[in-house]
């Protein structure tokens, strides 16, 4: 039997947006690391700009527009004949600034179409290889968004939220059947990409974050919570804590690297 | 492709995919007969890994894990308690999570012996006649392990087994320094040693072998069989001593299906009530009861759970120790000692201390119900550490015990049972014994009321030669029909002493054989 680690490593690593900002870091950083790339955007030519950037044919552009689910379903037929999907980083994600009075139920939609129906689309279409060969990394990039919602920011919030509830309703779904299925939310903290704000953390930091995460393949990690390198544990009651500390089995927070 | 089933006449249909219905389907393909499998669970993704689980409440979520969807409802000695019982509802039955012990049944289980009656007179089938059947299931599932030194049966076909762990060496040199005779159990997997992990789980290497990896994919593989999931058939129909058609039902969808002969294999639990719920005009008491025994004489083993704190301590699970010292004794069946084979895992124990607590006095108390929680979570921490074994104690006909449907809900089992004072006794020696061959062990007994097998259910459509006293014919062919067989541990007339799943695989190849001579003629 191959050990799930280096088949993790043997397969295809899929990003989302892979046109720009922290999408671009990512591809650039997996394909350094060895791993063949295929990255989805709307946009040709930023994919190609990206394309331009990783040597050696690693990775590969496919233009896709991951709210269109039956683009997502073929890009990942035609993925499935050069090997099999291993890693998927859904980072592909919208943040139109937009008050909620000038948001309409189609606008607003159209956001959570693209952040949350991306994630899920792109997910469950990984998942038809991953649950065959039993391995996988799927990570869900978020933010806090929906800790205090900002101003002009109500889809975004919405979307990003529910993208962390994604990553733990995946995981009580598919979490006892395989366990080798490893699924995470990740933080990668405030960027200086397009999205981001302008004396962010430069993407190609964050990215090594990312791709150290999505390379680490432990069951363990299933459902964990991390914020730019570090873990967030998830909240504990007062009860919770006195028994841990009777028990002396207080979690630490996981570090990447 | 399902107008295509549906419209086909097809040689054999199988309802059920289990250690009956798997392996016949199987060999029935490969002698070049159309067959189709109807099986009410899923097929599954190949990489699945995990365990039944008795947490997992919801009846879509149980069901898409290939666990039966609803909760059984047992009456025992008059008191109700609901449960969620090990059983499969899936491709491979129950079997895709079953330890893979394939153990052979004594020629005492079967007939009787010179020092032994049996409780029945016997089965209508011979020991020497089930023997190259024996043989042939160990073939075909890969069977590894070493011969009994208490019971010389003759040549088997045991593949020799791999080194046993360092762990298992020293607690059967300890077991043969107080007496016993420990030898390496029998196990359906493929010589694959890292695979024994699967044991208790879905296997995802196709190394296990069970009703799924070792009956349905090889037909399937044939191309002469075909498997539709997710399938429940709801009634067989016909009259005049056969059986014209089938129905059943898919994603809400009713359909017909049609075969020239017909097979039940859906488990000792179901096969029966599939049977009453084909009531009709021509069959008022259900298909193939003229006898009005179907779902009667319901037996199963009782478990009695002991824990060995090994010197020096292990963490690793036993998996391979197996020995028959206690098999029967001054004229008493009792059962094989068998290592558990799976960690008893805190979700277990906790629904294990929770039917014991629903039959104890304190059960009123119902806020008392949450400790067993706590109390099993403290247990694991021990006996994570402890290695469990369980003998096995053999269950005999009884009439009045049987198995029904909810009548609000016909997937809903009900099992109704007494405990027989005879069986109490032979349960309480049966201890005794334990507790004597396993001095000088560091060993404890864990149960404390008596607990049922419910994965070992049998005799609910038993076989016989007089069709007043017996469902199907010797070679489990229904007496009232030419053309329905029942290969699951249905046709069982006792409980024998061991796991039934070599037995149930050993007689369905046996029926296949007869199938084909017969769908031949």
């Amino acid at each position: 039997m191959t050990n799930p680690a280096k088949k993790l490593q043997d397969g295809i690593a899929v990003v989302t947006g892979a046109g720009s900002g922290l999408g671009r870091a990512l591809a650039i950083e997996l394909a350094e690391k060895g791993m063949r790339v295929v990255g989805f955007g709307r946009r040709k030519n930023a994919l190609q700009e990206t394309c331009n950037l990783i040597p050696d044919e690693r990775f590969h552009p496919m233009v896709v527009d991951v709210a269109d689910a039956d683009a997502v379903r073929k890009a990942f037929a035609d993925i499935d004949k050069r090997g099999d999907v291993t890693i998927l980083i859904n980072n592909a994600g919208v943040f139109p600034r937009r008050d909620c009075l000038d948001e309409t139920a189609e606008s607003f939609m159209h956001t959570v179409a693209i952040n949350l129906g991306g994630t899920f689309s792109c997910s469950r279409a990984a998942l038809e290889t991953m649950t065959k060969t039993g391995v996988g990394h799927i990570i869900n990039v978020s933010s806090f968004a929906d800790l205090a919602p900002m101003p002009a920011a109500a889809a975004y919030s919405v979307s990003k939220g529910a993208g962390q509830i994604l990553t733990r309703a995946l995981v009580a779904d598919l979490g006892d059947r395989f366990p080798a299925i490893v699924i995470n939310t990740w933080m990668p903290g405030m960027l200086a990409t397009e999205m981001g704000i302008p004396d962010g953390l430069a993407p190609k930091v964050s990215a090594g974050w990312g791709v150290k995460l999505a390379l680490w393949h432990d069951p363990e990690l299933n459902g964990a919570v991390f914020e730019q390198d570090y873990e967030i544990l998830p909240p504990r009651s007062l009860k919770g804590r006195i028994k841990d500390r009777l028990l002396g089995r207080g979690q630490t927070p996981r570090r990447l690297g | 492709m399902m107008d295509k089933a549906t419209q086909k006449i097809w040689d054999v249909i199988i309802i059920g995919t289990g250690m009956g219905g798997g392996p016949l389907g199987r060999v029935l393909a490969e002698a070049g007969l159309s067959v189709l499998f109807l099986e009410k669970g899923p097929m599954g993704a190949p990489a699945e890994e995990h365990r039944l689980d008795s947490e997992v409440f919801d009846p879509v979520a149980r069901l898409v894990r290939g666990f039966w969807p609803k909760p059984m409802k047992a009456t025992i000695d008059g008191r109700m308690t609901e449960f969620f019982a090990p059983l499969g509802a899936a491709v491979g039955g129950s079997s895709v999570f079953y330890a893979a012990t394939l153990e052979r049944p004594e020629r005492r289980d079967i007939e009787t012996t010179s020092n032994m009656p049996h409780p029945t007179g016997g089965w209508p089938v011979s020991y020497d006649e089930y023997r190259p059947y024996f043989a042939a299931t160990e073939r075909m599932l890969h069977v590894h392990g070493q011969e009994d030194p208490l019971y010389n049966d003759g040549p088997s076909s045991l593949i020799t087994p791999p080194e046993i762990s360092p762990e298992d060496k020293a607690m059967m040199d300890s077991f043969k320094a107080s007496g016993l005779h420990p030898y390496h159990a029998h196990m359906a997997i493929k010589n694959m040693p890292e695979c024994m992990e699967c044991l208790g789980k879905k296997c995802p290497h196709g190394g296990k072998m069970d009703g799924r990896s070792a009956g349905v994919i090889p037909a399937l593989e044939t191309g002469n069989a075909e498997i539709i999931d997710l399938c429940e058939v709801t009634a067989l129909k016909g009259g005049d001593g056969s059986l014209s058609h089938i129905e059943a039902i898919r994603k809400g969808k009713k359909l017909t299906f049609r075969a020239r002969r017909y097979v039940l294999s859906a488990g000792a639990l179901s096969s029966p009530r599939i049977l009453l719920a084909s009531r009709s005009k021509e069959w008022p008491n259900g298909c193939a009861n003229s006898s009005g025994l179907v779902g009667k004489n319901l037996m199963f083993h009782l478990n009695e759970m002991f824990a060995i704190f090994p010197k020096p301590s292990s963490h690793s699970a036993s998996k391979s120790i197996a020995m028959r010292d206690l098999y029967n004794d001054d004229y008493q069946r009792y059962g094989i000692i068998l290592a558990m084979g799976i960690d008893v895992s805190y979700g277990e124990m906790v629904h294990y201390l929770n039917m014991a607590f629903d039959r104890s006095i304190l059960r009123r108390l119902k806020f008392l119900r949450q400790f067993t929680r706590l109390f099993a979570a403290v247990s694991v921490k021990i006996f994570g550490h402890a290695k469990v074994f369980v003998g096995i104690l053999e269950d005999f006909p009884d009439i009045g015990n049987f198995v029904t449907s909810d009548p609000n809900d016909p997937e809903i089992i009900h099992v109704h049972y007494r405990l027989a004072p005879e069986l109490l006794k032979r349960r309480k020696l049966f201890r005794k014994k334990i507790k004597k061959a396993m001095r000088g062990q560091r060993a404890v007994l864990i149960g404390f009321q008596p607990e049922l097998n419910f994965g070992h259910a049998c005799g609910t459509v038993c076989y016989g030669f007089d069709p007043a006293t017996s469902v199907l014919d010797e070679n489990c062919r229904a007496h009232d029909l030419e053309n329905l067989y029942v290969v699951d541990s249905s046709f069982m007339p006792t409980s024998t002493g061991v796991n039934p799943s070599l037995m149930i695989t050993a007689n369905a190849l046996r029926v296949a054989d007869s199938i084909i001579a017969d769908i031949s003629k």
